[in-house]
């Protein structure tokens, strides 16, 4: 049944020549990716710009809690200050966490179009998940840039790695999408399930704390959170605390794309019977 | 709008080839057979178990043809539509479309309410397949089919329904698609947009452009397509020429609604029972299929119990119950002679360059006494006239069209009237 689908593809591929149809593919992508900014920001008067605001106001609240009623510091001789220790490996977990929450949904929400216009649907999941990657991207850049002129330790030298790092992580988010997305037309509570878990996930993930602040038994297990690896790079790069360790890079690449695999071929199995389920 | 698609080397190459074409929907009933199902899906088992809406289905549709779809509601129609556009996965068989294909499952899907009509417009397009450069060089054009005036800049959500499904179609009409699928698409939009849209159906058919048409108005299906394909749960039931299925289709529907029960009387004790009704030769209970302005020849064989010599009545009527015409033997003042003794009486009546039209029709012989007072027995068969015309109501009757200067000069003598000269 799979395999027809796919015959049913190239069938149409070999038709139109594949140039033509990733041409399509691109232009349908970037329809969905900017009808997915506008639905997020429609409605609002700043329009873009809340994307702009809204991690700078993120950032005060977070700066005020942890520096001045938790009184939060990273050990170390040398450390950065809190705020921009948190915000390195805060940021992108926010675009991680987002991306997956609303992109589980996203075949679900467009079932009317999923029913009535043949498309590639994994066009749907990746346009949601680079939507708030952009979002996000765009709030981190800000921020990063506000720090640098702060002069909060920032390496300007990491900048440029730190947003390649975007690429791996946004290979994993876009991955595990395409699975949850697709099982998401199944089993209807997996949302409310992957919210609790993310939750989980963030506070299993050194983000708010540093690795050196857990317990020496339990330090190992922080690796088996594929986002600690991210969260300990970002701020390697960035503030230069920590190691950047290229074979955790590699580790983290491959990782990355066999989760894209994977999610690939889950979602390709499931997706010739969305609509029987929507 | 000018619409060019090139008939190519390939004109008369199969666009749609389906073989064997079948659909279930899995059952679901608890949440539990959903992870189950999804389960199975994962490890590559298929659902075993469905729902079966559509069983068997071998169509083919060549470059430049169009066939209609017809069939009651929940026949399958659209499920069928849905496979060849794409949008579903068969569960048996296989379907291959070689070429664009525009497929109009709903007129609007896909626009957002929020956006404005322009912005819909886009995204529809590129929906459908339309590359951003296509799409810069068609989007005045779209517009202005659409012809819904400054609402083109208005969010869709102010729209009436009518103006949706004028830029719905105005964005399929862009397209320019190998294939066009549409479901019941004629059915909504007003008088004058409809016509536009068959205006321009016809001017894409006329061009090359192939079409295959959900609709339950047997008028756009005869208009528009060449072929029909009449699907009744979910199976193929009759498919060729057009005026041949839908007419078989109507005549199904109109016997449907009047169907009779028939009599159930022990015909041993009955005095007249009519043994035979043979129409052109056929015997059985089978629908006898007859060309318009052809013959018609009947035969009845009356038994007669007690050798009393019986009447013989012959009614016509619609399919859906509509006396249209009945003679007897009596009031035809027929001379009557039976078989030896035996009590069989045979008539056998000719009606010679038949007029009714083509549609469905019964024809009843009844068995009535001498004096023709009372039926005893009654035999139906179904019978449906195949042609070709325009003609409406059930029969022809003989009509001369009087020709325009006769008119003239006839009213001229009478009555001068300035108003009248004018018209002509």
């Amino acid at each position: 049944m799979v395999c027809l689908k796919a015959a049913y593809r190239y069938d149409s591929a070999l038709n139109d020549g594949a140039a033509v149809l990733a041409k399509r593919s691109i232009a349908l992508a970037r329809g969905f990716l900017w009808r997915e900014l506008r639905n997020r920001f429609a409605g609002s008067i700043s329009g873009g710009l809340w994307a702009l605001f809204q991690p700078l106001i993120q950032l005060a609240v977070y700066a005020f809690v942890f520096v001045h009623i938790f009184k939060a510091r990273v050990p170390g001789a040398d450390a950065p200050g809190y705020v921009p220790f948190l915000i390195c490996a805060l940021w992108p977990w926010t675009a991680f966490s987002e991306g997956l929450l609303r992109s589980t949904t996203v075949i679900h929400d467009n079932s009317a179009l999923i029913g009535k216009v043949a498309l590639p649907r994994e066009i749907l999941v990746i346009s949601s998940v680079s939507a708030s990657f952009i979002v996000h991207m765009a709030g981190f850049a800000a921020i990063i840039a506000i720090l640098a002129i702060s002069d909060s330790g920032i390496q300007l030298l990491g900048i440029l790695p730190a947003f390649l790092l975007y690429l791996p992580l946004f290979a994993l988010a876009t991955g595990c999408a395409l699975v949850l997305a697709s099982m998401q037309v199944f089993v209807r509570d997996l949302i409310q399930v992957l919210a609790q878990l993310m939750t989980l996930m963030m506070f299993a993930a050194p983000i708010f704390y540093e690795r050196s602040a857990l317990p020496e038994t339990y330090r190992g297990w922080l690796d088996l959170n594929p986002f600690t690896f991210y969260a300990e790079t970002f701020r390697g790069l960035l503030l230069g605390y920590g190691t950047t360790d290229f074979v955790r890079i590699a580790i983290a690449v491959l990782v990355a794309l066999i989760a894209l695999f994977i999610g690939h071929r889950v979602f390709r199995r499931l997706d010739p019977h969305f609509e029987d389920f929507l | 709008m000018s619409v060019v698609i090139a008939p190519g080397p390939t004109e008369t190459q199969a666009l749609v080839d389906a073989s064997g074409l079948g659909k279930s929907y899995p059952k679901v009933f608890r949440n539990t057979d959903r992870l189950r199902a999804m389960g199975g899906l994962l490890l590559g088992r298929g659902n075993r178990d469905g729902v079966s809406v559509l069983r068997d289905v071998d169509m083919v549709v060549n470059r430049g043809q169009s066939v209609g779809i017809i069939g009651e509601n929940g026949a399958g129609k659209s499920t069928l539509l849905k496979l060849i556009s794409g949008v579903l996965t068969p569960t048996s068989g296989q379907v291959r479309v070689a070429g664009r294909v525009g497929a109009l499952l709903e007129l609007g899907a896909g626009f957002h309410p929020e956006f404005s009509g322009r912005d819909n417009v886009m995204m529809a397009a590129t929906l459908y397949g339309l590359t951003a450069a296509e799409l810069r060089d068609r989007l005045p054009g779209i517009i202005e089919f659409a012809d819904i005036g400054d609402y083109i800049d208005e969010p869709v959500k102010h729209y009436s329904s009518g103006m949706i499904v004028r830029l719905g179609f105005a964005v399929i009409a862009a397209l320019r698609p190998d294939l066009l699928i549409t479901d019941e698409v004629l059915a909504v939009g007003d008088e004058s947009f409809q016509k536009k849209c068959v205006q321009w159906l016809e001017r894409y058919l006329g061009d090359g452009g192939t079409l295959l048409l959900v609709s339950h108005s047997m008028y756009h299906v005869q208009k528009l397509c060449q072929r029909a394909c009449w699907l009744r749960d979910g199976t193929v039931a009759m498919q060729g020429d057009v005026f041949d299925v839908t007419q078989a289709y109507l005549a199904y529907h109109e016997r449907k609604a009047a169907r009779t029960e028939a009599p159930t009387e022990n015909r041993a004790t009955i005095e007249f029972t009519v043994d035979q009704f043979e129409i052109n030769g056929q015997t059985g209970s089978q629908p006898v299929l007859i060309e318009f302005g052809s013959t018609l020849e009947i035969r009845v064989c009356i038994h007669s119990r007690d050798c009393r010599v019986p009447v013989l009545l012959i009614g016509i009527l619609r399919g859906d119950g509509t006396a249209i015409y009945g003679f007897s033997s009596e009031t035809d003042e027929v001379a009557i002679a039976s078989e030896g003794s035996s009590g069989d009486y045979r008539f056998a009546i000719e009606l010679a360059d038949l007029q009714l039209l083509p549609g469905s029709y019964t024809l009843r012989a009844h068995a009535a006494d001498s004096e023709g007072l009372r039926l005893f027995d009654t035999a139906i068969r179904d019978v449906t006239i195949r042609g070709s015309t325009r003609e409406m109501g059930m029969i022809r009757l003989p009509h001369r069209w009087i020709e325009h200067h006769q008119i003239e000069v006839g009213e001229s003598e009478s009555t001068p009237d300035p108003h009248k000269m004018a018209a002509s």
